[in-house]
């Protein structure tokens, strides 16, 4: 296996070993609660004063007794959660021990996405994983339109974050949709859905390459105060404007500024590539379906 | 920093001396701690390491510290003097380092609470 491959790995694994805690548990609705789960381990679960920045989050251990301390200067919620969950990581994934303990009794943690250690990475999964569990999520998503309007109502229910829902929200749904969080003029991060990927040769936007200039997220973008205050801005547009390909498909792309941390989320929803394959299904076409199935290699 | 061994290294052979220390057979000791039968094997067989979870189970059910299993004490029944040592202390900011130290006191009380 390549090293690639082995992270992917590892880091599915953490995300299922955190479904499947929820299964032994019996815990079968949202929002789980990472509170509750700590305690009932008999960990103890405080808070830092809400002007301390630094780590979101800590793992600490005392002889036999455990406790967790997270960061309130993010006064999301949604993050509060997300960084207890992924100290859970740290708890319940197996090998941590190794990472966590080489001389002390604490453990440190950046949460959310920010980190390239497959320790961390992997306890962020688990985060993903325990507060947004595949099935559960799969199954309330499905009444929810496609688009930033279902991103904001998981994100309720699940209590999460907007952008740690988003994520999730391009993993599980059927729809084909892009999630792409950007600060200023540059990307910092894109997820396709598989749905969306089926469409021919798009172009992934790499982590530090430019937002398309003229669309509605540069715009947007380029005023400070409008992301603060959290603006949003929808708007009809063609898939290639922001991912390239050999495909026209109408797209929405719905922005959303993320408040005083200068980011944006965006989510582009491609609704007419599922609406073909659907109808796809519906021609009896052997033509289309050798030409459905003939792989295509990207150049 | 001196070549240690990893934790879970460590652990493999603690594991196997705590369990003989108590006389019990892998599938007993599985059984006290929950876990699936042929779990102790592969902790002790080095193929799987185990979570903080997992090792306090362990513990508990081998009425040994996570410490001694950790292999930070050479005594079964004692744990770690509460001297916190601060792995990346440079990427603690102090306000972390200090929060850090006055949780971790509340949590020897815990321990020592626990111990009475």
């Amino acid at each position: 296996m390549t090293k690639s491959a082995n992270l992917a790995f590892r880091l599915k694994m953490a995300k299922q070993k955190a479904e499947a805690f929820l299964r032994d548990e019996g815990i079968t609705s949202l929002p789980v609660d990472p509170f509750a789960i700590a305690r009932s381990r008999d960990i103890e679960v405080e808070p830092k004063p809400g002007t301390a920045g630094g780590v979101s989050g800590m793992l600490l251990r005392h002889g036999d007794v455990f406790g967790i301390l997270y960061a309130t200067h993010i006064k999301s919620e949604g993050f509060q959660r997300f960084s207890v969950a992924h100290e859970l990581g740290h708890y319940f994934l197996e090998g941590h021990i190794d990472h966590v303990l080489p001389t002390d009794g604490i453990h440190t943690s950046h949460a959310g996405f920010v980190s390239a250690d497959p320790y961390e990475l992997e306890a962020d999964q688990f985060a993903a994983g325990l507060l947004m569990p595949a099935g559960l999520f799969k199954r309330a998503l499905g009444r929810h339109e496609a688009g930033l309007k279902a991103v904001e109502a998981m994100a309720e229910l699940c209590q999460t974050s907007l952008t740690a829902t988003a994520i999730r929200y391009a993993e599980l749904t059927e729809d084909a949709v892009a999630v792409v969080i950007s600060t200023g003029q540059i990307v910092d991060f894109c997820f396709f859905s598989d749905t969306l990927k089926s469409l021919p040769q798009l172009s992934w936007l790499r982590k530090g390459t430019a937002v398309p200039a003229h669309t509605a997220t540069a715009q947007l973008n380029g005023d400070a105060q409008r992301v603060a205050q959290g603006d949003r801005v929808e708007e009809d547009i063609d898939i290639r404007d922001w991912l390239g390909g050999t495909r026209s498909a109408r797209a929405s792309e719905q922005v959303f500024g993320l408040g005083g941390y200068g980011k944006t989320l965006t989510i582009l929803t491609c609704p007419s590539v599922q609406a073909e394959t659907y109808q796809d299904e519906d021609e009896d076409d052997d033509e289309s379906m050798t030409e459905r199935w003939t792989p295509r290699f990207r150049g | 920093m001196t070549q240690e061994s990893a934790p879970s290294e460590l652990f493999r052979e603690r594991l196997k001396a705590a369990r003989e220390l108590r006389e019990l057979k892998q599938s007993e000791l599985a059984e006290r701690a929950k876990l699936p039968p042929s779990s102790i094997a592969h902790f002790e067989g080095g193929s799987r390491k185990p979570s903080f979870d997992t090792l306090r189970r362990l513990a508990n059910a081998l009425e040994v510290t996570t410490d001694y299993l950790l292999g930070r004490v050479d005594d079964p029944g004692l744990a770690e003097a509460g001297d916190p040592l601060y792995r990346d202390i440079g990427k603690l900011t102090g306000t972390d380092r200090e929060m850090a130290k006055n949780f971790l006191e509340m949590l020897a009380n815990k321990s020592k609470e626990k111990k009475k």
